[in-house]
């Protein structure tokens, strides 16, 4: 056991966690609720709106003229852990990954705070704001400000302008049947959340789990970009794994770009302990959610062990982008991204096929 | 020695990690444990099943009982199994496999009134089935036969007299997404093509009217 779990201590501080039911992008509403709730909408069309509503994109983008368009976002979430600097740093990670998930730039970003001001010290709120600013920073943007309010429950987060020319544009819509499929990071920071919350983290694997969400994806963007000038011909499409899991952002994009998807599991990487945790039992109520509202698109190829699958449909909190690349580029994208020190695999690739569907294979 | 847990009230991960300190006890033989959440549920699964110990759960009033117990070791039961899970408990029986909505097709596929027949043939087939009293296992549904699931459907009757009767009564849910009835579907009759292949390959006899 890490001495660094809170949970054994008898002090009387309040924890950042302990009103916290689902942190992180763990608490994202699910994708049923969301489709529910969004139905009622009207739809908006707009001939610059380069991107909106419609296929769960990460961000919305606006075209300004031929050469630039915006790119806007927000994301706020309860905390993951209790320490404040970490969850304003990783919040902060998270917020501006939707704007690299469309292949744009930071530049401006206003923090958004909910904070119990009776039961927490405001030194803590600080902490939080000085996490995000810190990461905020080091993306080369910059925090002009926010809004904060009391309430209950803490939450944190970030809205984030970008931007991008609009040829450049990464959505979700754009995959090919053949395109292989690169990601970035490793799998399992819902699973290893839940397991630091639990206190069952080693100094070691807490901190590759810490670095693991702190991480910004803009490495990886910039990798990409100085491949060539027209990346755009062959890099199709772009999302980060967020709060649906790895098969939820898969499935969104097979769907949106309508074609199906294959995943060996063989090639996927997964965060130190976190298959051992899941397979103990330490896995968030947002994965079974995810499980509920994706599995029935998804054929096992195999009979796999839980953990895996259970893996497949984890919440990811500042997770890292997947890629449709054209087949005969997926390589020079690979070497590209794993010499730029992002640690990058090919995992699977888009098919002809049913849209959504997604079969799980080893090989 | 048997331990009983009142876990209710408790947010992941406590419940596990409570249930996992009192069976990593040598002299615990079994533990009894109420849990108010389906996810705790599934968790205490995965721990038994990574112990290699039993594992059974029950429903009633309102919470979950759980009992995890070191005597059977291997086999792991829950009402409330995956889909993918669902078929590896014995396997075999007649299967009613449905991939369209009619029974056969009329003279013109295209003309309502003859799909309309189609469609009530099918009705009446499943009723007799259900009549009948012959031995079924699951009615699987594929493609337009998802239609019988919509709850505004006159079918769904007959569905549920069957799934009443013990029937499992299952749809692909790439079919339902595809004809807009996902969301009507209650979770546990939605299920996927590796199952609908499981449940085939496993059948004694597949019927396809």
């Amino acid at each position: 056991m890490s001495n660094n779990n809170p949970k054994d201590l008898s002090s009387n501080d309040k924890r950042l966690t302990s009103n916290v039911k689902a942190a992180g992008c763990a608490a994202k509403m699910s994708s049923a609720e969301l489709k529910q709730v969004l139905a009622g909408l009207p739809k908006i069309k707009s001939a610059n709106l380069l991107a909106g509503i419609d296929n769960f994109e990460d961000a919305a983008v606006y075209k300004l003229n031929d050469d630039l368009a915006m790119v806007k976002s927000m994301d706020f979430f309860p905390p993951v852990l209790d320490d404040p600097y970490l969850f304003g740093q990783i919040a902060a990670t998270n917020a501006l990954s939707d704007i690299y998930a469309m292949g744009g730039k930071p530049t401006l970003a206003l923090a958004m705070l909910v904070f119990p001001t009776c039961d927490l010290p405001l030194s803590t709120a600080a902490e939080i704001l000085r996490g995000g600013a810190d990461q905020v920073e080091k993306a080369g943007a910059i925090i002009a400000g926010g809004h904060s309010i009391q309430g209950a429950e803490v939450l944190y987060g970030l809205s984030v302008t970008g931007f991008v020319h609009p040829e450049k544009l990464l959505t979700n819509s754009g995959a090919r049947a053949g395109d292989q499929i690169v990601m970035t990071k490793s799998l399992g920071t819902g699973v290893g959340l839940l397991a630091l919350k639990a206190g069952l983290l080693d100094d070691d694997t807490k901190g590759m789990l810490v670095s693991s969400l702190t991480t910004l994806n803009d490495r990886a963007i910039d990798a990409l970009a100085h491949l060539g000038t027209n990346t755009s011909h062959y890099i199709h499409a772009c999302t980060d794994i967020t709060g649906f899991g790895l098969i939820g952002h898969i499935q969104e994009m097979s769907k949106a770009s309508k074609v199906s998807a294959t995943i060996n599991i063989k090639h996927l990487r997964f965060l130190p302990g976190v298959l051992e945790f899941a397979r103990q039992g330490l896995v968030p109520a947002a994965a079974y959610g995810n499980r509920k509202s994706f599995e029935t698109n998804v054929s096992y190829i195999k009979d796999f062990p839980l953990e895996f699958t259970d893996l497949l449909y984890d919440p990811q909190t500042a997770g890292g982008l997947i890629f449709a690349v054209a087949d005969e580029h997926a390589e020079a994208c690979l070497k590209a991204l794993n010499g730029s020190g992002v640690a990058a695999t090919i995992i699977g690739q888009f098919l002809e096929g049913i849209p959504g569907h997604i079969d799980i294979t080893m090989n | 020695m048997k331990k009983q847990l009142d876990l209710r009230g408790l947010t992941c991960p406590e419940p596990v990690l409570k249930t996992k300190k009192v069976v990593d006890q040598a002299d615990v033989k079994e533990v009894e444990a109420l849990v108010d959440s389906e996810v705790s549920v599934q968790n205490l699964a995965r721990l038994a099943r990574s112990q290699n110990l039993h594992f059974q759960s029950t429903r009633e009033n309102g919470h979950h009982k759980v009992l995890i117990s070191k005597d059977q070791t291997g086999t792991v039961e829950t009402k409330h199994q995956t889909s993918t899970a669902a078929t590896r408990d014995g396997a075999g029986g007649t299967i009613i496999f449905i991939s369209k909505d009619s029974f056969g097709q009329g003279n013109s596929a295209s003309l309502e009134k003859d799909h309309d027949f189609s469609l009530n043939l099918l009705n009446v087939f499943l009723q007799t089935v259900h009549q009948s009293g012959h031995e079924v296992r699951a009615v699987l549904l594929a493609n337009s036969g998802v239609k019988l699931m919509d709850p505004q459907s006159p079918h769904q009757k007959v569905l549920s007299d069957l799934a009443q009767g013990g029937v499992e009564v299952l749809a692909c849910g790439l079919c339902l997404d595809y004809y807009g009835l996902k969301e009507k579907v209650k979770t546990e009759q939605i299920t996927n093509m590796f199952a609908i292949c499981e449940y085939l390959f496993a059948a004694d006899k597949v019927l396809s009217p």
